[in-house]
């Protein structure tokens, strides 16, 4: 994660993620990465932050997320995948947990629902005639409720659960979360499911980098401008 | 041995805030808001090279500051320096760690510097270690304590907080770098865990661990097979050369021994797996480690050597894990012909269908059921 720091999964996503948008990404940057990630997914369906440990939310959208930059998702397990992240949502609270067995947090809206269009771009490339062509497959209503009624800091803000204090990061990812929720698809296959009065609905939010799409897009253009740097000494 | 914040939250008395009973080290919470300022101010004055402090001062104030706030990577990489320069024992770190993780038990950062010092110690490539603490005891002895220690540190900051991811991802990282992944290391985590998962039955990382031994025991078993395979192929091509033959021998006994342990280990797993079921209903995770278990027992590879022979070649080769998942584990291994398990399974699925009051446990069966007719095709 930085010089002398902890090897995990989350790099290889924010490796990905600045190479993909400065356009500096090439075959022998990310040698290896893409089979190194696939490792960390286990016996769950989900991936662990390193091959071998336990899978984790966090650690599961970072892998898949990178593996799509790359172009590598179908290393994965994807219905193994699909099983353990569609698992995760809660059937009472409606908000998702990290792990299994643990409780629902409110980041997760982001990291695990967000895997959702993930999964479905991936098997959609696949031909998979099952798919849905107008939802995602967990329970966005469910979701939005418990973002909007259990999430909020009456002060401004959002957080984990009800009885934890707001923080920027919590406010980020729930919102993201509640963004992912809302919105299926895009340009012709856009379908937006917004739960309470229309002033609810948030803008779409990009799947992979988690801003917004037309920054994305600006970002590829701009930098396409550029030559890819070489490694070589000027 | 333990660190701890007592809640006060005005200076009652005029007396020191530091409290020191039974060898555990209390700190009155008054006191944190001057003190912890103070200390980290002081820390980094000292980086931006506006003010010096010798090696004690450092010392000192990082001790502090990590005790406090063990998530500050900054004064746990001026410890690196120092360690490093030989002036600091890294045996102290590990024990100051061990005191930050009784208070915060899923520190990062403190499990993260607790790698760096591992590996500088198993790397021997430190000046202090030729003088201090080591009193000449042979390099391998050394490891096993270490890892001793780490298995009890671990189990103690696992004990703190439920599900410590941090603290069981350091566990494996231990078992997979220092101990290498031996056998009897594997079978000793196995026995020493067994009582702790059954106090804490919904501890998924506790149980996921669990995986990881008996997965990493299948794993061994597999490539020691291929070895016993494969030098049974060269002595068939080179029939005089005797000790090749000797060796194949011993390690036929070895890869034996091992062999017959497994499938005890899987039916023990299964068998841990129903009573903890049966005494605590409703745990999603028991459920869990109770379809990856049968799973990875009907499939063992312990029962034809053969046969995985040829599949060890193709997963050393791919150095994916896609070999270990659940999917390409049924299309690769041809299910053993054991009617025992699965109508055992039946058995115990319906018997707590039928037995169960709680909400979630019915539920769990009834899911479990439904696997296995899709799982064992009956």
């Amino acid at each position: 994660m930085h010089v002398g720091g902890e090897v995990d999964v989350r790099s290889a996503y924010c490796a990905a993620s600045v190479a993909s948008l400065t356009n500096i990404l090439t075959p022998s940057l990310f040698a290896g990465t893409a089979e190194w990630i696939a490792r960390c997914q286990n016996w769950e369906g989900g991936m662990g932050g390193v091959p071998g440990m336990e899978a984790h939310g966090g650690y599961t959208f970072c892998g898949m997320a990178a593996l799509v930059i790359l172009k590598q998702e179908h290393l994965l397990n994807l219905r193994s995948l699909l099983h353990w992240v569609t698992g995760r949502q809660m059937r009472f609270e409606g908000g998702f947990q990290g792990r299994c067995n643990k409780l629902v947090d409110g980041c997760y809206s982001f990291w695990q629902a967000g895997l959702l269009p993930l999964l479905h771009r991936a098997l959609h490339a696949r031909g998979d005639p099952a798919l849905s062509m107008a939802h995602w497959m967990f329970d966005q209503l469910a979701l939005q409720e418990y973002i909007l009624l259990c999430c909020q800091c009456p002060a401004g803000g959002l957080l984990d659960k009800p009885g934890k204090s707001r923080d920027f990061y919590h406010t980020c990812y729930c919102l993201s979360g509640l963004a992912i929720a809302q919105h299926f698809g895009s340009g012709d296959l856009h379908n937006e499911v917004v739960l309470g009065v229309p002033e609810n609905c948030l803008q779409a939010t990009h799947p992979v980098y988690n801003i917004a799409p037309e920054k994305v897009a600006r970002a590829v253009m701009h930098f396409l401008q550029y030559p890819v740097p070489s490694l070589d000494p000027a | 041995d333990e660190i701890g914040l007592i809640p006060c939250p005005e200076a009652r008395y005029n007396r020191s805030p530091i409290v020191l009973v039974e060898n555990k080290l209390g700190v009155e919470s008054w006191c944190v808001k001057f003190l912890l300022p103070y200390v980290h101010n002081k820390l980094l004055l000292y980086r931006q090279r506006k003010q010096w402090l010798n090696k004690d001062e450092l010392i000192d104030i990082t001790c502090t500051l990590l005790l406090l706030n063990p998530d500050f990577t900054t004064a746990w990489n001026v410890r690196k320096e120092l360690i490093l320069s030989g002036t600091l024992n890294p045996l102290k770190d590990l024990h100051l760690g061990k005191l930050a993780l009784t208070k915060f038990p899923k520190s990062p950062e403190t499990w993260i510097h607790r790698r760096w010092i591992l590996q500088q110690l198993i790397q021997e490539n430190l000046p202090s270690l030729a003088t201090k603490g080591n009193l000449g005891t042979a390099p391998v002895e050394r490891i096993h304590r270490l890892v001793q220690e780490e298995m009890k540190v671990c189990s103690e900051a696992a004990g703190r907080y439920p599900s410590n991811y941090n603290a069981w991802s350091h566990r494996i990282w231990v078992l997979q770098h220092l101990a290498k992944l031996t056998v009897k290391v594997l079978l000793d985590e196995l026995s020493s865990t067994k009582y702790w998962v059954s106090m804490h039955v919904s501890d998924h990382s506790g149980f996921h661990y669990r995986q990881f031994l008996l997965n990493s025991l299948i794993r061994r078993t597999v490539t020691d097979n291929s070895i016993l395979v494969r030098n049974q192929m060269v002595n068939e091509q080179n029939p005089s050369l005797q000790k090749e033959e000797e060796i194949a021998g011993t390690e036929a006994a070895c890869a034996e021994e091992q062999s017959m342990d497994l499938p005890r280990c899987l039916d023990e797993e299964m068998e841990l797996c129903s009573e903890l079921i049966d005494n605590y209903p409703g745990h999603e995770t028991l459920w869990c480690h109770s379809d990856e278990s049968l799973s990875n027992s009907h499939h063992s590879p312990a029962t034809s050597h053969m046969a995985q022979a040829m599949d060890v070649d193709g997963l050393n080769e791919s150095s994916s894990k896609q070999g270990y998942t659940q999917e390409t584990k049924r299309l690769k291994r041809a299910p053993v012909q054991d009617s025992l398990g699965p109508e055992m399974e039946y058995q115990f699925v319906d018997k707590v269908l039928s037995t169960c009051r709680d909400v979630d446990q019915a539920r769990f069966a009834t899911a479990y059921r439904k696997w296995l007719v899709t799982f064992l095709g009956q």
